[in-house]
C-alpha cells in the first residue's frame, strides 16, 4: 500500500468520526451516529458465516484490519483473503522479483491469521484506474457467490484523500460487487454454473487515511498478537522484518538493541510492537481500551419479517 | 449482423423484390468485367452475387492450397464433445453457419447457441426488440438442438464494452460447459462495419486459448469454484456477408442440413431476412388476388419456402463451386500438433540402452 506518511503517523490529532483537529488537513465531511465500540464475543456468535478481506497490496489488511479478521474468525467466520494489484512496485527489486516477494509473503501472511484460502489477482501495481473495472468487478461478484460471502471487509470507497488509486478502484469494485452479488441478473451464467445470487449484507471499510469517516471501534487487544503475527510477515512491504534489519545494521557496527531480542523473528515483533502500533493503541486510548482498530460500518442485514409482511400478518381478514 | 441492405429490400413484405427499386441498385460485381492485366493472377476472388440481392456471400473469398471440403461423417464421431456458437446477434450463426452447427450437432456435439448482445437495434421499440429476438435466440438453438444463453450487451454499441469483461465471461461459460469447439465471426474479417462483430470475434479468439492455459493463472478463482480449464481446439471462424474478405480454408458440405438451417433462420423473427417475410409476401399477394405456388397454402410453408428459396440462394451458388448442392465456408482451425507426444514418440522410437 501507500502508506506515504500520513497513516501510520497521525494518531495524534485525531478526534472522533475521523475529523482531524489539524488545520493543515481539509475538513471531513460531517458525520453522524454514534461511534459503536465492538469488544469480543463470547463462544462462536458467527460460526456458518463467511467473510471476505479484500485488499490491494500485501500490507493493507494486516495494517488496517488484521485485529478484525483475527477477531471475527475466532468468533466462527471463515475468512478468505482477496489481494487486487501484483505488488511490482514495492519491494525495492526487480519488478518481476517485487512481484514474486510479495506473493510468496502474501501467502505467509495469509497462513499467518488463520484465512481458509487466499487468492491473487494480480492487477498492475498502482495502475488500476486504468484497467476494466467492471472486469474487477465481475470477478468479485463470482467470488462473492462462490464463497457465499456475507461480509467484506475493505477500503472505503467513498474515503476522501485516497492518494492511492487501487484503494479506491479495489473499494468501489467491492461495494458495487457486494450489492450485485445478489442480483440474479448479473453476471447470471454464474446460475447456470450453480451459484446462487448472494447478499453481502455487512461491510466493514477501513479508517485508512486520516479524517475518513469511521463509526465502529473495534477492541483488539486480545488479537494483538496476530495482527504482529500478520505484520512481520509482510518484509517486502510494510516493514515486517525492520527490526531484524535494525538488529544486523547494529550488530555491524558493534552495538546492539536489547529490545530486540536475540533473533531476527524476535527482532520483528518486538519491533511492530514497539513502533508500528502507535495508530491501534491511540484509537484505543480513546476509548479505555489497549488496541483498536476502526472502520465505517454498514449493516444491511434485514429483519427476518418486514414491516409490510407484519402489517400484512396483523390486518389481513378472512374473505 | 448488419441488415441495412435486407431491410431495404424487404421491408415491403418482400413484394418490391426485382422492383424499381432493385432496377436502380448498382450491377453486382460479378457481372462486372475484370480489368485486371493479362499475367496478373488474382489474390481475392469476387463472388457471384444473388439475383435476389439478399447478399449473405462476402464480397471476396481468398482460397488457401489446402482447402478441404467437410463432409457428412457417418455415425456419431464427435459423440462427448461440445461446441458453442457464439454470435453477436440473433441471426448471425443462423445465416452464415447454422448448416454446419447442425451438422455437427446431429454428428455427436452437444452445442450451446451463445448471443451477446441485446440486439435492442431491431424492433419496433427497444423493449419489443429485445424481447422478441430473446424469444429468438432461443427458438433458433431449438430448431438446430442447441441450447442458448445470452450476455445481453447493447447492440451496436460493443466497442463500448470492456473487451476484457467480456472475454472474462466467455472463458467461465467455454470452461464451465467444458467447449471443445467454437463457432464465430472471422475476427479478420476485413471491412467490417457492424462493431459488435469484431469485439465478439477478438473476445472469443482470446478466450479460447485463455481458459485453457494450465496452471491455474488465468481467472483462477474459476478454478477454486470447481471449474476445469477448457481445451477448444477446433475454431471455425465464418464469413459474413456484404461486407467481408475472408480467408476460407473449409467448406463445408450442408446439403443435408438445409432444412434445418432454413427453419433456425425462419425463427428469427425480429431481425434477420427471414422469419415472417414469406407470410408477409403471401398475404400481400393475397390481397391483390394473386399467390405465388411456391409459397404453398399456409404461412408456415411461405415461411419455410421464402426463405429456403430465395435466401439460401448464395449457399446454392457456393455449393455449386465445390461440387455439392449448398455449403458453408470458413476458415477453420484445427488442433495444433501435441508437441509432448511427438517428442515422446521420436524417443520411443530412438533411444538405446546405456
Amino acid at each position: 500500500m501507500s502508506r506515504g506518511s500520513v497513516s501510520r503517523k497521525s494518531a495524534p490529532g485525531v478526534t472522533g468520526f475521523g475529523m482531524l483537529s489539524s488545520a493543515a488537513m481539509p475538513a471531513a465531511p460531517p458525520q453522524s451516529g454514534e461511534v459503536v465500540v465492538v469488544k469480543d464475543e463470547p463462544g462462536q456468535p458467527h460460526r456458518g458465516k463467511v467473510f471476505a478481506a479484500i485488499h490491494a497490496h500485501l500490507d493493507d489488511v494486516p495494517y488496517y484490519a488484521s485485529g478484525l479478521c483475527a477477531k471475527l474468525m475466532r468468533e466462527g467466520y471463515t475468512g478468505y483473503l482477496v489481494r487486487t494489484s501484483n505488488d511490482e512496485r514495492s519491494g525495492g527489486q526487480s519488478t518481476a522479483q517485487n512481484i514474486l516477494r510479495n506473493e510468496e509473503d502474501h501467502f505467509r501472511m495469509s497462513a499467518a491469521l488463520g484465512f481458509k484460502d487466499v487468492i491473487d489477482f494480480y492487477y498492475q501495481n498502482h495502475d488500476m484506474d486504468g484497467i476494466s473495472y467492471i472486469d474487477l468487478r465481475g470477478r468479485l461478484i463470482l467470488i462473492f457467490r462462490m464463497l457465499k460471502v456475507n461480509t467484506v471487509i475493505s477500503f472505503n470507497p467513498w474515503g476522501s484523500w485516497e492518494e492511492d488509486p487501487d484503494h479506491w478502484v479495489t473499494g468501489r469494485a467491492v461495494e458495487e460487487a457486494s450489492w450485485m452479488a445478489a442480483g440474479p441478473n448479473d453476471f447470471h451464467e454464474h446460475l447456470l454454473a450453480g451459484f446462487q445470487p448472494q447478499k453481502v449484507t455487512e461491510r466493514y471499510y477501513f479508517h485508512a487515511r486520516p479524517g475518513q469517516p469511521f463509526n465502529r471501534v473495534v477492541d483488539i487487544s486480545s488479537h494483538i498478537e496476530k495482527k504482529i503475527d500478520a505484520i512481520v510477515e509482510c518484509k517486502t512491504q510494510g516493514d515486517g522484518n525492520r527490526g531484524s534489519l535494525v538488529r544486523a545494521q547494529l550488530a555491524r557496527q558493534g552495538k546492539r538493541l536489547p529490545l530486540l531480542g536475540n533473533d531476527d523473528r524476535t527482532a520483528d515483533r518486538a519491533y511492530v510492537r514497539q513502533f508500528l502500533l502507535d495508530n491501534e493503541q491511540e484509537y484505543g486510548k480513546q476509548h479505555q481500551l489497549q488496541y483498536a482498530e476502526r472502520f465505517y460500518y454498514i449493516d444491511q442485514r434485514l429483519p427476518s419479517r418486514s414491516k409490510a409482511e407484519e402489517f400484512i400478518e396483523k390486518n389481513a381478514v378472512q374473505l | 449482423m448488419n441488415r441495412r441492405r435486407f431491410l431495404s429490400r424487404t421491408g415491403a413484405g418482400g413484394i418490391a423484390l426485382g422492383g424499381a427499386a432493385a432496377a436502380q441498385q448498382p450491377a453486382p460485381a460479378s457481372a462486372q468485367r475484370s480489368n485486371l492485366p493479362p499475367g496478373v493472377t488474382p489474390t481475392a476472388y469476387a463472388l457471384p452475387k444473388s439475383e435476389y440481392r439478399a447478399s449473405l456471400n462476402p464480397d471476396y473469398l481468398t482460397y488457401a492450397s489446402d482447402l478441404v471440403i467437410e463432409r457428412n461423417r457417418p455415425g456419431k464421431p464427435h459423440k462427448g464433445k461440445v461446441l458453442a456458437a457464439i454470435q453477436p446477434h440473433s441471426d448471425d450463426i443462423t445465416l452464415f453457419c447454422a448448416g454446419t452447427v447442425a451438422k455437427l450437432i446431429d454428428e455427436g456435439y452437444t452445442g450451446y447457441l451463445i448471443r451477446v448482445s441485446n440486439d435492442e437495434k431491431a424492433g419496433k421499440t427497444v423493449g419489443h426488440g429485445v424481447v422478441q429476438n430473446e424469444t429468438d435466440n432461443l427458438e433458433a438453438a431449438k430448431a438446430l438442438g442447441c441450447k442458448a444463453f445470452s450476455f445481453y450487451y447493447r447492440n451496436h454499441r460493443m466497442d463500448d464494452c470492456a473487451i476484457i469483461e467480456i472475454r472474462q465471461r466467455l472463458i467461465f461459460l467455454f470452461r464451465l460447459l467444458q467447449v471443445n469447439t467454437v463457432f464465430v465471426m472471422d475476427p479478420y474479417d476485413h471491412y467490417d462495419e457492424n462493431p459488435d462483430h469484431f469485439v465478439v470475434g477478438r473476445a472469443v479468439e482470446t478466450a479460447c486459448w485463455m481458459a485453457g492455459t494450465g496452471g491455474g493463472r488465468e481467472y483462477p478463482e474459476q478454478l477454486k469454484a470447481g471449474l476445469k480449464p477448457a481445451s477448444i481446439r477446433e475454431k471455425y471462424y465464418h464469413c459474413r456477408a456484404p461486407q467481408g474478405h475472408n480467408l476460407v480454408n473449409r467448406v463445408v458440405d450442408i446439403s443435408s442440413y438445409i432444412d434445418q438451417k432454413v427453419r433456425a433462420n425462419v425463427a428469427n423473427k425480429g431481425k434477420g431476412p427471414a422469419g415472417d417475410n414469406g407470410a408477409r409476401l403471401r398475404q400481400e399477394l393475397a390481397r391483390q388476388g394473386r399467390k405465388l405456388p411456391l409459397l404453398g397454402n399456409d404461412d408456415d410453408t411461405a415461411n419455410f419456402q421464402y426463405t429456403k428459396h430465395f435466401l439460401m440462394e448464395d449457399f446454392r451458388t457456393l455449393g455449386k463451386l465445390f461440387g455439392v448442392e449448398y455449403a458453408e465456408t470458413f476458415r477453420y482451425i484445427g488442433p495444433e500438433s501435441d508437441e509432448r507426444r511427438t517428442v515422446r514418440k521420436y524417443v520411443d522410437e530412438h533411444s538405446v540402452r546405456l
